[in-house]
């Protein structure tokens, strides 16, 4: 197994909660900087400790997340990160302009000499009213640009592009990728539409904000759908992401965990703002199968325990947390590790992160 | 803008249908609409009007032949190389007392569409060229359906949206075939791309994204060879681009031939709410 570390980039100060958009009253500009260097401190870190990737997403309007563009973090990270691959899950295509998303790709690609792993993800439902966008064009959107942006890594002569939601007349983006012929690409497939979809394209696929289990179907659905389309997918095909604490023993990461608020009850990213999300469900934005997709959702904010037993937790000493994810790569097959250290104080979590890659890294690549 | 989804329901321009008489052939064709001439040229399945040409008829004169061989048209056994077809269809152009005029070839009559602008440049003010099959990847043999399903999953990005079309009774198949194949020449043809390099007229090629008939990647060898050349891919259509998506289809055709390379430039608005 291969072990990315993921951040967030979440805000370190005092903010509103259980709201979205969240007003920006209480906002300090040195926390936030403060906040940044946090995040580049701890993928530094995980890039000296052997961590194969390091990863950056997209979130707006929000103190859960500082990296709006993650893009504009990730051109710093290049300038620290100098072995690890640098992931971007995502880039949320369908509010982007795609030929901007793939000319942004291909500058990261070239500053980190083909490091970039391009994730393409729909976003969660409230991050429509971000850019205008109607949540009820999110798929027919998805599926075009990531057309496009593909189409733009790997077409050398200008070309013009007449879609059904983006018009180009005439694209030659500079850089070009120098992976070839383009980055690896990761999307979310909780979804069974996004499964089918993923595997009739070839692309690469990571679970997040779900359950071990849900998790577990939607990857079986996927390699159904790929044997199908003649072709199997790989353990570098599916990751799984999962928040972390590590400390010396069980008891101490536990306790350290419930000191940090990680026990009390949260609300998704989504169901901070329910009218909102009603909305985009009612647009037709959650698929076929919108109620297991908006449970999935909401199936975050539950008790550590729970947590721990659905996959959503790894909490304990190295040995515990290995045998955890072991359990993540027997049921779900998935051979990338996506690892969030749960926030709290700096020095708790910057050890979290040392256990973890000099005590469980290296026996996770022997999975 | 013309969206797809409305496009059937547009009302069809009257076609008129009529035979002109060139270089000893009696040639069909249906014309709609006025203003400046617009021609054009088929594919190897025949002469098929798609909602593309009623769009297109209502800002221009639209004329669509239907070449010699084609059709009920008796078996064209003269033509052995494309540049002749090409000469017979630009004498065809003459008889209808047409001078100067756009020119748009679809598939196989994008190679005879080709070939008439290199024989006449002075002639064609610009050229599209629909799925083009003047150039196709080495040792690729135009493949031929045997049902109407395998015609339709041929040409279409979609089959299960396209009204059945049956497929051409066998005996004119038969008549066809030898031509389409002995015009159509080699995958690659050294003396048409070599004539390509010097063709200052302005060309509009497009090739759909889910084209399985010729790989869209063929456009760029286009785009390399003609001076001046602009390479369009219409998202999420087939072989048959104009039917497929004729909103998209027919939007780029006439922009480009409004403002040829500088189609590029974008006139549309984006003011909301003046």
């Amino acid at each position: 197994m291969k072990a990315a570390l993921f951040s967030i980039v979440p805000y370190q100060g005092e903010a509103e909660r259980g709201t979205w958009p969240v007003p920006a009253r209480t906002y300090s500009a040195d926390v936030a900087r403060r906040s940044m260097e946090m995040a580049l401190e701890q993928y530094e870190l995980a890039d000296e400790l052997g961590f194969d990737w390091v990863t950056l997403a997209e979130h707006h309007f929000a103190p859960l997340s500082l990296t709006p563009n993650p893009m504009v973090l990730a051109g710093a990270v290049t300038q620290r990160v100098r072995r690890a691959k640098i992931a971007l899950l995502g880039a949320t295509i369908p509010i982007l302009n795609p030929v901007r998303v793939a000319e942004e790709f291909a500058m990261l690609d070239t500053l980190t000499g083909g490091r970039v792993v391009a994730g393409m993800l729909r976003g969660t439902a409230n991050e429509y009213v971000t850019y205008d966008v109607n949540p009820a064009e999110s798929w027919g959107r998805f599926e075009e640009a990531m057309e496009l942006i593909i189409r733009a890594w790997t077409e050398p002569q200008p070309f013009g592009w007449q879609g059904r939601h983006f018009r180009f007349r005439s694209v030659s983006i500079w850089p070009r990728p120098v992976q070839q012929p383009h980055p690896p690409i990761y999307m979310s497939a909780s979804s069974p539409e996004s499964g089918e979809f993923a595997a009739r394209h070839r692309v690469r696929i990571g679970f997040a904000f779900t359950t071990l289990p849900l998790a577990s179907a939607a990857a079986r659905h996927y390699r159904e759908c790929a044997a199908a389309c003649g072709w199997e997918p790989g353990p570098d095909d599916v990751l799984y992401r999962v928040t972390a604490h590590l400390a010396d023993t069980d008891e101490q990461a536990l306790e350290e965990l419930r000191a940090s608020g990680a026990d009390a009850p949260r609300l998704g990213f989504s169901a901070s703002n329910r009218p909102l999300d009603d909305a985009a469900a009612s647009a037709g934005y959650y698929g076929r199968d919108a109620t297991v997709q908006r449970g999935r959702i909401r199936a975050q904010g539950r008790p550590m325990a729970e947590r721990i037993e659905q996959g959503q937790l790894l909490a304990g000493s190295p040995d515990t947390v290995l045998a955890q994810a072991r359990r993540i790569r027997d049921e779900l097959g998935a051979g990338i590790l996506e690892v969030v250290f749960s926030p709290m104080a700096r020095e708790k979590t910057l050890r979290a992160i040392e256990l973890f890659g000099t005590r469980v890294l290296p026996r996770l690549r022997a999975l | 803008m013309v969206h797809d989804t409305v496009m059937h329901s547009i009302e069809s321009p009257t076609w008129q249908e009529d035979h002109v008489e060139a270089d000893g052939f009696r040639i069909r064709y249906v014309e709609a609409g006025g203003g400046a001439a617009l021609v054009h040229l088929h594919g190897a399945g025949g002469l098929v009007l798609t909602p593309s040409h009623d769009v297109l008829a209502r800002e221009r004169r639209v004329i669509a032949f239907e070449m010699p061989g084609f059709g009920a048209s008796p078996e064209n056994t003269r033509h052995q190389k494309m540049p002749d077809l090409a000469g017979t269809m630009l004498e065809a152009v003459s008889a209808l007392g047409v001078d100067r005029f756009d020119l748009m070839g679809t598939s196989f009559g994008g190679k005879t569409a080709l070939w008439m602008a290199l024989l006449a440049p002075e002639r064609v003010l610009a050229l599209v060229l629909e799925s083009p099959a003047a150039i196709r990847p080495d040792g690729q043999r135009p493949p031929q359906a045997t049902t109407a399903e395998e015609l339709a999953a041929m040409l279409h990005a979609h089959p299960e949206r396209v009204p059945p079309r049956p497929l051409p009774d066998p005996e004119q198949t038969a008549r066809t075939w030898p031509m389409v194949m002995r015009l159509m020449g080699p995958a690659r043809d050294p003396e048409l791309e070599e004539a390509m390099r010097s063709l200052q007229l302005p060309v509009l090629v497009v090739f759909g994204t889910a084209d399985r008939l010729i790989p869209p990647e063929m456009g760029r060898t286009y785009k390399e060879l003609l001076p001046s050349c602009q390479l369009l891919f219409v998202y999420d259509a087939g072989h048959a681009v104009a039917a497929d998506r004729p909103g998209a289809f027919t939007e780029a055709a006439s922009d480009f031939l409004d403002h040829h390379e500088q189609y590029v430039v974008s006139r549309r608005s984006s003011v909301l709410f003046p």
